[in-house]
């Protein structure tokens, strides 16, 4: 073993660094509705720290994704192990009323009970 | 009488005229530009010039080879098009624009893909695009890259790339990415071992070119200390970090 070691130089296993938080979170509050009839292809999300309708012009068209687990293991593509962890992803769409709460629409509708869950807003596509 | 024009053939022959009046068995399209031009051209006529030119039509319609008594196709009535006045650029002849706050030297941090969270510096802008990246590698492990600007912020950090060269044949073309899965073929019964990726010798040798001139550019610039540990560290978001209330 030590032989070995002379031999070929040991490779630190550098462990790869894990880069923190890089969307902003937000909670799925309902779908677009008058009082009486809800639209479920909008959904209404209110975006951490934001409160005011022209704070909301950053986010605007910011990919987000709700992500939920499921009991089965799927194979996603271009993944290499199959993963409880599945995703509907969608973007920011335009401002919700004076408050900062923000309309979005996904690639399938949110499931209701999605209501009070977290979104993730994603800081891409960038325009910074 | 009839004055001769260039391309008239000579007297008796009938040869090579095609007249443009004879419908073939294919479809004629004209394009707007044409008939526009058509229509000023016959504007700035006189009367003699529209004279000969009833003329010489008289002569060479005794040219007009008759047509086919049976034509292979019938032509139907050709829908109506609207005048393409502009002319339509494919994809690859598109401008390609990068944001004003992407110039080279800005240390942009990647918000996805594998180095997400990385702040890197930008070196050029390539022909599609995509902007060309390096970590550098020796600091936080981005090598030579292409990264496309939507996926990219722009951060307000310079730095000054006086004297980095940025070699030329680092283009789209050199990095643009391999397919590794061998394509089925036939006569093959037993499947090929997948290829694995393998850095190339070129890619390290502009990697080291780049890298070292980059690096003495850093420790040259203000504060070196402290860009050089930026440039290691990686951007996240915490509590109180609201991105839309963040100069970058």
């Amino acid at each position: 073993m030590s032989e070995d070691k002379s031999k070929t130089p040991v490779v630190k296993r550098v462990r790869q660094k894990q880069p923190g938080r890089l969307y902003v979170k937000a909670v799925f509050t309902g779908f677009r509705r008058g009082l009486r009839n809800q639209h479920e292809n909008t959904a209404l999300l209110r975006i951490d720290g934001v409160n005011k309708a022209p704070e909301t012009e950053f986010y605007m068209g910011k990919r987000c994704a709700f992500i939920y687990r499921a009991e089965k293991k799927k194979q996603l593509p271009r993944r290499q192990k199959p993963t409880k962890i599945r995703v509907i992803w969608g973007k920011v769409i335009k401002p919700h009323g004076r408050s900062g709460a923000v309309r979005a629409q996904f690639k399938r509708n949110l499931p209701a009970s999605a209501m009070g869950h977290r979104i993730r807003v994603m800081l891409y596509p960038s325009r910074v | 009488m009839v004055a001769a024009k260039e391309t008239k053939p000579a007297e008796g022959s009938k040869a090579k005229y095609t007249p443009k009046k004879f419908i073939g068995n294919e479809r004629r399209t004209i394009s707007g530009k044409k008939i526009l031009e058509r229509a000023r051209s016959q504007h700035s006529l006189t009367k003699e010039q529209k004279l000969k030119i009833k003329k010489r039509a008289v002569s060479r319609r005794s040219m007009v080879v008759k047509k086919p008594r049976f034509p292979r196709a019938y032509m139907t009535q050709q829908a109506k098009r609207k005048l393409q006045l502009r002319k339509k650029q494919c994809y690859k002849d598109h401008k390609r624009t990068i944001r004003a706050s992407i110039t080279p030297g800005t240390v942009l941090i990647l918000l996805a893909g594998r180095h997400k969270g990385k702040r890197v510096v930008f070196l050029r802008a390539l022909a599609s695009g995509m902007l060309l990246v390096t970590g550098p590698f020796k600091y936080n492990g981005v090598p030579l890259r292409r990264v496309n600007q939507r996926y990219v912020i722009a951060t307000q950090t310079h730095i000054k790339l006086a004297g980095v060269p940025i070699p030329k044949q680092v283009n789209d073309v050199f990095l643009k990415r391999q397919d590794l899965k061998t394509k089925k073929s036939v006569d093959k019964i037993f499947t090929e071992e997948e290829k694995k990726y393998t850095v190339s010798d070129d890619r390290k040798k502009f990697q080291k070119k780049v890298d070292t001139a980059l690096i003495a550019a850093i420790k040259r610039s203000k504060k070196a200390g402290v860009m050089t540990a930026y440039l290691k560290s990686m951007f996240s978001l915490s509590k109180k970090d609201y991105p839309h209330e963040m100069v970058f």
